[in-house]
């Protein structure tokens, strides 16, 4: 008998070891990291209109960095982000809602009307895009301080910022930095997509299986 | 004989590796039914020095060893902040012997009406342990946005002439003082102290 209950025992243990051993190796599921709290923030869009990090709450959001003023330095960021805004039905996101945020770098200048001329030019339009500026204060803790992104105003008044695309999961917290050169939309709505398949998976017996993924650091990028 | 060697050092390895599995199989397993995302590994979260009562420095830091849990909100607030406030009272008292594990700090974000000795007297109303500290506007916004918190002063009609908005969640610092959960508003008294012994047991 206690050989048996030994035995088993072992086998448990064995089959445990290799069920865990495989997850860490092989990896079948991949997740974005959590990588640290997004930061808090009230600005204004482009009608006018406050926009909080509260309010983005539950939905899945991309950040940007630009201004107005930019011109042809900014044009492929504005694209990218226009792009990523045309092919957001390509990816499914477990039902949360994306939105898409560009921050004004140039707070002193980007005021509501700026942002909404520019706006117009992009084609965003003010719901899923949303172009923000505010109290230079408050832009300097989040672009800064929040995500982490260097920018300085220089002497010819051109602001000078590394470009960054910065993705934020419905809890509010980061989940991908993307600061080397400009991210492919591909690689955007693959984040997306990742996102997505932790908010299908947020209940039920795949939760686990999800934080598993996070305790073994199964990290996709 | 290095055969041996080999066959007793490859048993200690594999008998490690059943034994950090277990530990894994058991970790996962014992997860229960959570009311806030957890956050596994944790999240770094910041060290801060506000204004308590006595006119001292506190912040997080100052309770490793219990989980603190922070909320943010003001005196004058007419819903929000005292129903959060009065959830974790009753989750405190849930606690029963436990709850000396926890500290709650509450932040007021009005610091203009909220002195800190107010805002610590507020506190003390939900539960005599709780301590409430301020800070100035800088201090409050740096502190705020490095935990995802909000708040914007807006003006209204009426004797209270402004009020502030902000947001509503409510955040765990384990023992290390890393970020482990946040708290939706709407999680209940019961959620919040069964999340607490989950915390505390781990």
């Amino acid at each position: 008998m206690k050989r048996k209950v030994l035995t088993g025992s072992l086998l448990a243990m064995g089959a445990l070891l290799v069920g865990v051993s495989f997850f860490a190796i092989a990896q079948p599921l991949t997740v974005l990291p959590r990588m640290a709290l997004a930061p808090g923030f009230v600005l204004t869009d482009q009608h006018g209109e406050r926009l909080t990090n509260e309010d983005l709450r539950g939905k899945l959001v991309v950040y940007t960095l630009a201004y107005t003023g930019c011109g042809e330095a900014c044009a492929p960021i504005n694209r990218t982000m226009a792009e990523l805004a045309a092919r957001l039905d390509e990816v499914d996101t477990g039902g949360a809602p994306v939105r898409l945020v560009t921050i004004s770098v140039d707070p002193e200048r980007d005021t509501p009307a700026a942002l909404r001329s520019a706006a117009e030019g992009l084609g965003a339009d003010g719901q899923v895009w949303r172009l923000a500026s505010g109290d230079p204060a408050m832009v300097r803790q989040v672009v800064g301080g929040g995500f982490e992104v260097f920018y300085e105003a220089r002497d010819d008044g051109t602001i000078r910022f590394d470009p960054a695309f910065v993705v934020v999961d419905g809890w509010g917290i980061t989940r991908a930095r993307n600061r080397v050169g400009l991210p492919d939309v591909e690689l955007l709505l693959d984040q997306l997509r990742l996102l997505g398949n932790e908010v299908r998976a947020s209940t039920g017996v795949a939760r686990f299986a999800y934080e598993a993924a996070h305790l073994f650091s199964c990290y996709a990028y | 004989m290095i055969r041996t060697r080999f066959l007793l050092a490859g048993a200690a390895l594999a008998l490690l590796a059943a034994l950090a599995a277990v530990a894994v199989g058991i970790r996962l397993a014992a997860l229960p039914e959570l009311h806030g995302t957890l956050l596994d590994p944790p999240l770094p979260a910041a060290e801060f020095a506000l204004t308590s009562a006595d006119g001292g420095a506190v912040g997080p830091q100052d309770f490793r060893g219990r989980l603190v849990v922070l909320f943010f909100g003001f005196t004058n607030c007419p819903d929000v902040c005292p129903l959060t406030m009065h959830r974790l009272g009753s989750a405190m008292e849930e606690l029963g012997d436990r709850a000396d594990q926890v500290q709650v700090i509450l932040v007021s974000v009005d610091p203009e009406r909220d002195p800190p000795a107010k805002v610590d007297e507020y506190a003390k109303r939900f539960h005599p342990s709780f301590i409430g500290v301020t800070g100035s506007d800088d201090e409050l916004r740096t502190v705020t946005s490095s935990y995802g918190i909000y708040y914007a002063r807006t003006e209204v009609e009426g004797a209270l002439g402004y009020t502030v908005d902000h947001s509503a969640s409510t955040l765990v610092l384990d023992r290390n003082g890393g970020l482990r959960m946040i708290w939706p508003f709407d999680t209940t008294p019961e959620g919040m102290a069964s999340d607490l012994r989950y915390l505390i047991r781990r």
